[in-house]
C-alpha cells in the first residue's frame, strides 16, 4: 500500500482530544491551533478534502519542527511522523516556493548533505572566526538584513578547531565483545570531529572492534525531515550498500539514527531495496543505546562536574531513548545529571529548522537556554549536533556561556581518566 | 463574511493587532470544534487576546455589533462547550497563560484563563501543593475552561470539582466590564453559579485557585473481578465501611481489552472487572483503611488484588484506565464517549440494563466508570463505514442517558450540556426549572450574545416577566390587606 | 378577596402576624405555615397575585441578620415542612425539606454512621436557614460551606412556580448550579422548600489538640505550621482570647499518631483531649457580630486590630467572626470595621455586619464594598421583578 492509499486512515487515527498541544514547540510559542499537531492534521485533512495547498496552509507545514513531541504525547497512536513527512512530500511536489525561499533552500540541501562541501568551507569559516570579523558582522546587522536564514548559519557555526581524520577501523581494547559500523555523519563529522573521535575511543575501550567505511555520505536525514524524498531515497540506497558489510551501525547523532531507522518506511515501496533498507533500520542503534545493551565493561573514572542532559527530540521522541544516556551518565562517579524543565520541547534546532525558521527557532532556543541555565550545570550534554550548537548560541546571547559537550565525549573523559578538564575550558571567571 | 462582520474584523485589529485575529478561512476551519468532533462550525473571526483589558474590549465590540461570541481554551471540551458561532467571534485564551502568583502561606495561587491545568499543579509542587481538579484531560485543558465545565476528575470523589477549588474569577461580563466574583464575599455567590456555567455568563480573564496540601502518602491497588457485579459489590462495600478514598475506577473486560491492545497494561487476565482504589492522606491513617480495603476487595470476590510499591508501579496501574479513552480506537474504528451519572447503589441494575441494551441492538459497550460516585464513561463503539451504524450508536448511548435519569441520575457527570446534550435537558428537568436557570443567564446577558446556543435547549426571551400570571395583575407598592 | 382569606383557601395554618413574628421590628400582616411543597407554592402565587412581600423564617436564629425588611406583609414559616424525604445511605445522600432543623437531621443520619459535614453554631437552626445564610462552623476548613454540600435545590419561585437545580447524585453538572447561587441569598431569590445533601461519614475517631499561643505573631506561626503539614486537620481553629485549636477526625490509630504529630507542631503546652475546648464552633459573645473573610497570612493583621480583649474566632479556612460587646459605641464600631475592611481588603478579604443594635445600624454600611453588586441586582430583578422577596434585607438594598 502506499503512503496515498494509507493517508484516510491516518489522519482519521486523530480524535482531536488535544493531548499533543502542550509538547508542541510551536504551539508553545504561539498559542495557535493551526501551530500545533492537531491544527495541522486538521489542515492536512482539509486538503485531503480538496483545499488546495494555500500559502497559510504551507506556512504551518513548514513551522512544524518534526520534532515528534506530538507523536509520543498522542494516546491514539497517531503516525504524525508520517504524517508530516508525506504532506512536505506534498508541498514540494505542488507548492511553488517563493524564489528567495528557493535560493535559501538550494543553499542548505547543496551544502549540508554533503561532507567534502561542509570541509572546503571549513577553513575560510575558521579564518573569518579568527580574524574577529564575525563579531563586527553580528553587531552591523548586515546579514539579518540580507537573510535572516544566513544569519542564522553565521551565528550557529561553532568556534572550529582542527578536524583528525578517523582511520578505517579501530581495534577493541582487551577482548572484542562485538564488531560495530560507526557513522560519522556530515555535520557532526565536519563541525565536531571531536565528538567522532570519542566515540570511536568510547567503544574501542568498551570492547568493539570500530568500522568506519571511509566512503560514507549523508544519511538523508535533512532531505527526508524536509518532504525531499527523492533525494532521501538516494542517500538512503547509499547508506545501506556502506553499512551492510556490519552486524550493527552506531550512530551518534540522534537525527541521523532516526532517519535511519526509517528506511524501512522511506524504501518500502522499493522492492529492490526494501528488503536491504529493513535489514539496514533494524540494525541501526544510538550511541547510548547500544552502550546499554552492551553493558559497562571499561573503569569509569570520575569526573567531577554538573551536567543537564538535554533530550534531543529525535532521540527521545522520534527514537524513544531516554533513559540509556542518564544511566550512561549516571554512571560517571562524582558526575551529577540534572534534569532540565520542558524536557519535552524541542530547542529550535530540529534538523534545518533553525535555517529556514530562524526567528521561531530563537525564541525556542531562548526558552531552551533559560531552561538550561536554570539548572545551573557547568556543562550541556546532548546527542545531537544541531541542539549542541542551538543552545550554546542561546546561551551565549543571554550572556551565559556554558560549555557543550557530546556524552561520547563525557564517557571519553570517564574511561581515559582526564577528569573534568577537557569538558569544562578553563575560563576565567568574572569576579564582579 | 458580511460587511458588519468584516468591519467587526478591522475594529478588532485595531485592538490587537493583525497578527491576533484570524479571518483566513483555511486557518479558521481549524477552530471548527472542540474535543468533541461530531459538532462542526468555522467562526467568522477568532481572536488570541493576551490581557483581560483586550478580552474585554472584544466583548464591548461584539455588545456594540451585536455579534455573538463563544470562549475557547485548549479545546478539549467534550459536549461541544466551545463550539464556535458561525456568525460569531471566537475567543481563543491559549496565549493568557500567565501564573500570576503562588500564595503558598494563603494557599491559593492567581493564574490567567489560558494556563493549563497541570502547570498549576507543576508550578506549587515544589511547595508541597498542587491544584487538586484531576480531569483525564489535566495535561493539555486550560483552568478557564475548567472553570467553565466545573471539571472534575477521577479524585473529585474525595477532593471534590473546580467549584471548591477555585475562590474568586476576574470576568468580563456580557456588558464588557470586568468584575471579580468571589465565594465569601458579601452578596450572592455568583461564583457559585459561574462555575460550570458552561460559558455562558461571560468569560473568565483570572481564576484565584485554592492549593491543596500534597498528602502525606499515597496507595493504590488494583482488584480483579470475574464480574463488574462483584466488583460494584466492593465498591458499595467500601463506602458502607465508612471509606472515603482519593478514587476508585472501574474498568469492564471490553475496556480492559482495548486498554490491553493500546498499552499492554497487563491487568490480570481473564478478569471481568478491575477495580482501581486509591487512597491518600496521613500514614497511619491510610494503613489502616487500605488493609480494610483490601479485604473488602477479597471478599467480595477480588481474585487476584495488586498493591503499588512505588511511584511507578502506581503509573502502571493508571495507565491502562489513563489510556481508556483513546485505546478504545484500537478495538473499533469508531465511538461515543458517554458521560452519565447515577446513584452508586445502581450500579448493578443499570449495568445489566446497558448489557441488554447492548445485546438487543448488536452494539457494542465498554464500560470505564469513576465508580465512587456513579459516574459513567460508556464507550458505545460502531463502524463509521457501515450505513445506519452511527445511528444505531447514538440512539444506545441516548438509552443510557435515559436510564441514568430514570434512576435518579444525570445526563452528564463532567463533560458538560454544551450544544451535545441541551436537547436531554428536558427529560432531567421541567419547563419550570429550565426557566428558572435561564433567569441567571438573562440577569447576566440579556441580549443572548455570550457562548448562545449551550446548554438549554431553547433560550429564554429575557424581556418577558417570568412565570405563569392567573388572576389580577399584580400591583405595585402597598398591599391591600385588609 | 383579602389576601388572609386568599392564602387561608391554599394553606390550612394562616394567622394574622404580632409582634412576636415582627423581623428586626417589622411585624408581618399574615404568617402562613404550608405543610408541604405544593402549599408553599400555592401560598407563594396567592403572594404574588396580591402583590404581598413575602419573609420566609426557619427557626428565628438568624432573622436578625441583615437589613429589616422594608416591608413584611406575608412571613413563611417552614416549620411544618420538616420531613425527611430519602436518606439513601449507600449512596451518602439525603434530601430534606426546609423546615427541618440541622440537629434533628443529624440524629436521623447518626444512625447510619453518617452526617451532614456543617456544624451547627446555633442550636435549633433549620436547614433552609443554615442554607439562606450559607452558614457554616470549623469543618468548613475541610468541607466547605452549605455550597459545597447541597447537590440538589428546590425552590418556590417569586412567581409560585417550583423549581429544582442539581439532582441527588453528587457529580452533576447538568444546568446552572442555582443551589449554589441560592446559599447565602438571605430569603431575597425564592423560597427554599427541599435540599438534597452529600453527607460523609461520621469518623471512627475524634481528638482536638490545642495550645495558648501568645499574641498576633504567634497565632499566625502556629496555624502556618499546622496548615503546611501533613497532619491533615479537619478544621484548624483560633478562639479569643488565644486559642489555636486543632480537630484531627479518622481511625483510631491513625488519629492517634496525628494527634501526637500535630502536639509536636503546636509545641510546648498543646494539650490532646477528647472534647472541644470552650467556644470551638460557637459564634463569639456580643451585641454586634462581624463576618471576616481574612485569609490564613491576614490573622496577624486581624489579631493585631482587634488586640486581646476582642472576642473571635477564625478557622483556617480564612474565615471568622468578631463580637463587639454592648458597651461598644456605635463611633467604635464604625472605626474597627473600617479599619477591618481597610486591612483586610488588602488580603482579598472583608468584613459584613451581621447583627448589632439599631444605634450601631444606623451608623454603618452593614456588607461593605460589593463589587458585583451590578450582576446582583440584575439576578434579582429576574428572580423578583417586582422585589417583594425579602425587600431590602440584603446587600445593596436587594
Amino acid at each position: 500500500m502506499s503512503d496515498q492509499d494509507d493517508l484516510p486512515k491516518l489522519l482519521g487515527d486523530c480524535v482531536h482530544c488535544g493531548f499533543c498541544l502542550p509538547t508542541c514547540p510551536t504551539y508553545v510559542l504561539w498559542g495557535e491551533e493551526m501551530d500545533s499537531p492537531r491544527g495541522r492534521i486538521h489542515l492536512m485533512q482539509q486538503h485531503a478534502d480538496g483545499t488546495s495547498l494555500s500559502g497559510p496552509m504551507v506556512e504551518h507545514f513548514d513551522r512544524c519542527l518534526g520534532c515528534m513531541a506530538c507523536v509520543t504525547s498522542c494516546p491514539s497512536g497517531v503516525q504524525y511522523d508520517r504524517l508530516i513527512e508525506m504532506t512536505r512530500a506534498e508541498v514540494e511536489r505542488e507548492h511553488p516556493r517563493s524564489m528567495k525561499e528557493r535560493a535559501i533552500r538550494g543553499l542548505v540541501f547543496q551544502l549540508f548533505p554533503y561532507r567534502r562541501r561542509l570541509r572546503a568551507l571549513r577553513g575560510p569559516l575558521r579564518a573569518y572566526q579568527k580574524s574577529g570579523l564575525d563579531k563586527l558582522i553580528r553587531r552591523s546587522g548586515v546579514l539579518e538584513r540580507v537573510s535572516p536564514s544566513i544569519a542564522a548559519m553565521e551565528r550557529l557555526a561553532p568556534p572550529l578547531g582542527k578536524a583528525p581524520r578517523l582511520p578505517e577501523r579501530v581495534a577493541a581494547r582487551g577482548e572484542r565483545r562485538a564488531t560495530v559500523g560507526m557513522l560519522t555523519g556530515c555535520v557532526q563529522a565536519e563541525f565536531f570531529p571531536g565528538v567522532n573521535a570519542a566515540t570511536a575511543r568510547v567503544l574501542a575501550m568498551e570492547g568493539c572492534d570500530v568500522v568506519i567505511p571511509p566512503d560514507q555520505g549523508c544519511c538523508g536525514a535533512l532531505s527526508l525531515h524536509s518532504g525531499r524524498e527523492d533525494e532521501a531515497r538516494a542517500f538512503a540506497r547509499r547508506t545501506v550498500e556502506t553499512f551492510e558489510c556490519v552486524d550493527v551501525i552506531v550512530v551518534n547523532s540522534a537525527g541521523c539514527g532516526s532517519a535511519m531507522k526509517e528506511y524501512r518506511a522511506l524504501l518500502a515501496d522499493d522492492p529492490a531495496w526494501s528488503g536491504r533498507a529493513d535489514a539496514l533500520s533494524a540494525k541501526t542503534r544510538d550511541l547510548a543505546e547500544f552502550l546499554v545493551e552492551l553493558g559497562p565493561r571499561a573503569e569509569r573514572r570520575p569526573v567531577p562536574v554538573t551536567v543537564a542532559y538535554h533530550d534531543a527530540c529525535h532521540l527521545a521522541h522520534a527514537q524513544g531513548v531516554r533513559t540509556q544516556p542518564r544511566t550512561l551518565l549516571a554512571g560517571i562517579p562524582e558526575l551529577t545529571v540534572r534534569e532540565i524543565a520542558e524536557p519535552d520541547v524541542c530547542c529550535g534546532s530540529a534538523g534545518t529548522y533553525n535555517l529556514f525558521q530562524p526567528e521561531a527557532a530563537a525564541e525556542l532556543g531562548d526558552r531552551k537556554a533559560l531552561n538550561v541555565a536554570a539548572t545551573e550545570a557547568e556543562l550541556l550534554v546532548a546527542a545531537n549536533p544541531g541542539c549542541s550548537m542551538q543552545i550554546a548560541t542561546a546561551l551565549r546571547h543571554h550572556g551565559a556561556a556554558i560549555a557543550v559537550a557530546h556524552t561520547a565525549q563525557v564517557l571519553d573523559a570517564s574511561l581515559r581518566g582526564l577528569g573534568r578538564d577537557t569538558l569544562i575550558p578553563h575560563t576565567p571567571r568574572a569576579t564582579t | 463574511m458580511d460587511a458588519r462582520l468584516a468591519a467587526l474584523a478591522d475594529r478588532l485589529r485595531g485592538l490587537l493587532g493583525a497578527e491576533q485575529v484570524i479571518t483566513d478561512p483555511v486557518r479558521l476551519r481549524t477552530y471548527e470544534c472542540d474535543g468533541l468532533t461530531s459538532h462542526r462550525s468555522t467562526p467568522a473571526i477568532v481572536v488570541l487576546p493576551d490581557t483581560a483589558e483586550q478580552v474585554a474590549a472584544i466583548v464591548r465590540e461584539c455588545a456594540a455589533a451585536g455579534v455573538p461570541y463563544v470562549a475557547r481554551g485548549s479545546g478539549t471540551g467534550l459536549s461541544g462547550g466551545a463550539l464556535p458561532h458561525a456568525d460569531g467571534v471566537l475567543v481563543v485564551t491559549s496565549r493568557m497563560r500567565r501564573i500570576l502568583e503562588i500564595d503558598i502561606p494563603g494557599q491559593r495561587a492567581v493564574v490567567e484563563p489560558g494556563v493549563i491545568n497541570l502547570d498549576v499543579t507543576r508550578a506549587v509542587r515544589p511547595y508541597g501543593y498542587y491544584f487538586a481538579p484531576d480531569p483525564s484531560s489535566q495535561q493539555i485543558c486550560s483552568v478557564g475552561g475548567n472553570v467553565a465545565e466545573n471539571s472534575g476528575g477521577a479524585h473529585c470523589l474525595k477532593y471534590g470539582f473546580t467549584a471548591h477549588h477555585v475562590l474568586a474569577c476576574e470576568i468580563v461580563t456580557p456588558d464588557g466590564e470586568l468584575v471579580e466574583l468571589t465565594a465569601d464575599g458579601p452578596g450572592y455567590d455568583l461564583l457559585g453559579v459561574f462555575v460550570g456555567a458552561e460559558g455562558t455568563l461571560g468569560i473568565t480573564t483570572k481564576i484565584t485557585v485554592r492549593l491543596t496540601r500534597v498528602p502525606e502518602t499515597v496507595q493504590t491497588l488494583l482488584a480483579a473481578f470475574d464480574s463488574i457485579e462483584a466488583g460494584g459489590g466492593a465498591v458499595s462495600a467500601i463506602i458502607a465501611a465508612g471509606v472515603v478514598p482519593a478514587a476508585i475506577e472501574m474498568m469492564d473486560a471490553l475496556s480492559i481489552e482495548a486498554a490491553e491492545a493500546a498499552v499492554r497494561c497487563e491487568y490480570p487476565p481473564g478478569a471481568g472487572a478491575v477495580l482501581i482504589v486509591e487512597l491518600d492522606g496521613p500514614e497511619p491513617e491510610v494503613a489502616a483503611q487500605f488493609a480494610e480495603v483490601e479485604r473488602l476487595c477479597r471478599d467480595a470476590g477480588a481474585f487476584e488484588i495488586r498493591v503499588a510499591a512505588d511511584d511507578a508501579e502506581r503509573a502502571l496501574i493508571w495507565k491502562g484506565r489513563k489510556s481508556a479513552f483513546a485505546a478504545v480506537g484500537r478495538i473499533s474504528p469508531a465511538y461515543i464517549v458517554q458521560d452519565g451519572v447515577i446513584p452508586r447503589t445502581a450500579l448493578p441494575r443499570v449495568l445489566a440494563r446497558i448489557d441488554a441494551l447492548s445485546a438487543e441492538s448488536g452494539v457494542r459497550v465498554a464500560n470505564v466508570f469513576h465508580a465512587g460516585d456513579g459516574n459513567l464513561h460508556p464507550l458505545v463503539l460502531f463502524d463509521d463505514a457501515v450505513p445506519g451504524a452511527e445511528q444505531r450508536a447514538e440512539e444506545v448511548s441516548g438509552a443510557i442517558l435515559d436510564l441514568c435519569i430514570e434512576h435518579g441520575g444525570s445526563i452528564t457527570g463532567e463533560h458538560g450540556v454544551g450544544v451535545d446534550k441541551s436537547r436531554y435537558m428536558p427529560r432531567m428537568f421541567t419547563d419550570a426549572d429550565l426557566d428558572t436557570m435561564q433567569m441567571v443567564r438573562c440577569g447576566f446577558d440579556p441580549a443572548g450574545l455570550c457562548n448562545p446556543g449551550k446548554v438549554f435547549p431553547t433560550p429564554r426571551l429575557c424581556g418577558e416577566v417570568p412565570g405563569v400570571r392567573r388572576g389580577a395583575h399584580p400591583f405595585e407598592g402597598k398591599a391591600d390587606l385588609f | 378577596m383579602r389576601p388572609l382569606d386568599a392564602l387561608a383557601k391554599v394553606c390550612g395554618d394562616v394567622r394574622p402576624g404580632d409582634p412576636a413574628d415582627g423581623v428586626l421590628g417589622v411585624e408581618p400582616a399574615v404568617v402562613a405555615a404550608p405543610r408541604n411543597v405544593a402549599e408553599a407554592a400555592d401560598v407563594m402565587r396567592v403572594a404574588a397575585e396580591n402583590g404581598l412581600a413575602v419573609v420566609p423564617r426557619g427557626a428565628e436564629t438568624r432573622l436578625d441578620w441583615g437589613a429589616p425588611p422594608e416591608r413584611c406583609d406575608l412571613l413563611v414559616d417552614t416549620h411544618r415542612l420538616d420531613g425527611l424525604i430519602e436518606h439513601a445511605a449507600g449512596d451518602l445522600v439525603a434530601t430534606v425539606q426546609a423546615g427541618l432543623p440541622m440537629e434533628r437531621f443529624g440524629e436521623m443520619l447518626a444512625g447510619r454512621g453518617q452526617r451532614l459535614a456543617l456544624d451547627v453554631p446555633l442550636p435549633g437552626s433549620t436547614v433552609g436557614g443554615t442554607i439562606a445564610a450559607g452558614v457554616a462552623g470549623p469543618l468548613r476548613s475541610l468541607y466547605g460551606t452549605p455550597r459545597n454540600l447541597v447537590i440538589g435545590l428546590t425552590i418556590v419561585r417569586a412567581d409560585g412556580q417550583i423549581a429544582r437545580s442539581g439532582g441527588k447524585v453528587v457529580k452533576n453538572v447538568a444546568g446552572y448550579d442555582l443551589g449554589r447561587l441560592f446559599c447565602g441569598s438571605f430569603g431575597t431569590l425564592g423560597l427554599i422548600v427541599e435540599a438534597t445533601f452529600r453527607l460523609h461519614p461520621v469518623p471512627s475517631s475524634t481528638v482536638h489538640v490545642a495550645r495558648s499561643v501568645n499574641g498576633p505573631q504567634d497565632a499566625h506561626d502556629t496555624v502556618q505550621r499546622i496548615l503546611h503539614s501533613a497532619v491533615a486537620p479537619s478544621a484548624v481553629e483560633y478562639i479569643s482570647p488565644g486559642t489555636v485549636a486543632v480537630l484531627l477526625e479518622g481511625v483510631p490509630d491513625g488519629v492517634a499518631a496525628r494527634a501526637r504529630k500535630t502536639a509536636e507542631l503546636l509545641g510546648e503546652g498543646a494539650e490532646i483531649t477528647d472534647t472541644a475546648p470552650d467556644g470551638w464552633g460557637q459564634y463569639p459573645d456580643g451585641t454586634t457580630l462581624l463576618d471576616v473573610t481574612a485569609p490564613p497570612p491576614a490573622l496577624r493583621d486581624l489579631l493585631t486590630i482587634l488586640g486581646p480583649d476582642t472576642a473571635a474566632t477564625w478557622s483556617g479556612s480564612g474565615h471568622g467572626h468578631v463580637a463587639l460587646p454592648a458597651d461598644t459605641s456605635p463611633g467604635e464600631v464604625a472605626e474597627i470595621v473600617t479599619r477591618l475592611r481597610n486591612t483586610l481588603s488588602g488580603h482579598r478579604g472583608g468584613a459584613v455586619v451581621r447583627y448589632a443594635p439599631q444605634k450601631v445600624r444606623d451608623e454603618i454600611d452593614l456588607w461593605g464594598p460589593v463589587p458585583a453588586l451590578t450582576l446582583m441586582r440584575r439576578v434579582k430583578d429576574q428572580f423578583d421583578p417586582r422585589h417583594r422577596l425579602s425587600p431590602g434585607r440584603f446587600t445593596g438594598g436587594i
